[in-house]
């Protein structure tokens, strides 16, 4: 009887820079289709423009944001982008547009921002932790 | 279970090893322990008088040196990119102990980790 | 603070193109026991004359298509599915 397995996934390398998001994505899939649990997905560095409510690729493109965003929710995977490499690129959400008094906010659901704690909880407490970087 | 995070990318031209010094101390603030391995360009971290100001950056020099009153067990760097860097003890930060395989490093460490 | 353990059987896998430091680095720490997987430009390796890999070495299939080597190498492709059971078979995973 095979064990389910519990695995955090971090994301360093962002859409239309890296395949870190693509790769990823095929491997939650398969992750889901094995059985296991994904406990949580956190972006880290440029990462977090996976998390984008404004990416607007050709529509005969594939939507990285919105493939993750509809898997995550489909799933029930919480998912987090790193307060400090979040905020330094731009993606905020409207607690941060409040606090920092900005013109607009652009999270896309369901990724919330959140800090490296929830990086380190999920490497305490996944059986596993698989990172997809960039591969400049 | 201990962690032993990489950096292997310079200072100051992109922002992985930051953000590898921001994953180390994290660990270290929820007590888990955790090392810093500095190899290959990565070693030029560790060079004293560093003025990234010039760049419109923040010098990463002091969070190295207080690395371990942070809880940081423990700075490595590979002895061979140090001499590849003209580095030693007279231009780098003290507390670092080098190693001269980073290989057998990394395979005394359970999680291995780089951040970008 | 030496934790002592006979290398413990690691799952390696390696996105980065041959000529990138880290592709030598991650083959240095290769143990007889270890399996690597190249994904995205690393399986760029097996068509490299220069790049010296170890026999059983796996690569994406997925990102073997994608390039054109997927005839080539046939032998040495996985899906995604089979990298997922080698992340069940492994407790030791270095991401490079």
């Amino acid at each position: 009887m095979p064990t389910t397995l519990s695995y955090t996934l971090v994301i360093t390398g962002a859409p239309w820079a890296s395949q870190a998001p693509q790769t990823a994505l095929n491997v939650a899939q398969e992750l889901i289709n094995a059985n296991h649990r994904i406990d949580r997905v956190f972006l880290y560095g440029e990462g977090i423009h996976l998390a984008s409510a404004l990416s607007t690729p050709p529509s005969d493109e594939k939507h990285w944001p919105r493939a993750w965003s509809e898997f995550l929710t489909e799933h029930s995977i919480p998912a987090v982008a790193c307060v400090a490499s979040a905020l330094r690129r731009g993606l905020v959400d409207e607690a941060e547009q409040a606090r920092y008094e900005l013109p607009a906010s652009n999270l896309r659901a369901p990724f919330e921002i959140a800090g490296l704690g929830e990086w380190v909880e999920g490497s305490i407490q996944s059986d596993r932790v698989l990172y997809f970087h960039g591969s400049a | 279970m201990s962690t032993l995070i990489v950096v292997d990318q310079a200072p100051y031209g992109s922002w992985t090893g930051r953000e590898a010094l921001d994953m180390t101390l994290s660990l270290a603030a929820f007590d888990q322990p955790a090392a810093l391995l500095f190899t290959g360009a990565g070693v030029n971290w560790l060079r004293t008088g560093q003025a990234p100001e010039h760049v419109g950056q923040k010098s990463a020099e002091k969070n190295l040196s207080a690395a371990p009153i942070f809880g940081v067990e423990e700075l490595l760097a590979c002895s061979e990119s140090c001499q590849r860097y003209g580095l030693d003890d007279a231009n780098m930060i003290g507390g670092i102990n080098q190693v001269a395989s980073t290989a057998e490093t990394m395979n005394r460490y359970h999680q291995v980790v780089f951040a970008g | 603070m030496n934790e002592q353990h006979e290398h413990t059987p690691t799952l390696h896998i390696l996105n980065k193109a041959p000529k990138h430091p880290r592709f030598a680095a991650c083959l240095g720490t290769l143990g007889a026991e270890d399996v690597l997987v190249l994904s995205e430009n690393a399986v760029l390796g097996l068509a490299d004359q220069q790049s010296r890999l170890p026999d059983g070495c796996l690569a994406l299939e997925a990102d073997l298509a994608a390039r054109g080597l997927n005839e080539s190498f046939q032998k040495q492709a996985i899906s995604y599915a089979d990298l997922v059971k080698l992340t069940e078979q492994h407790s030791r995973i270095i991401s490079w």
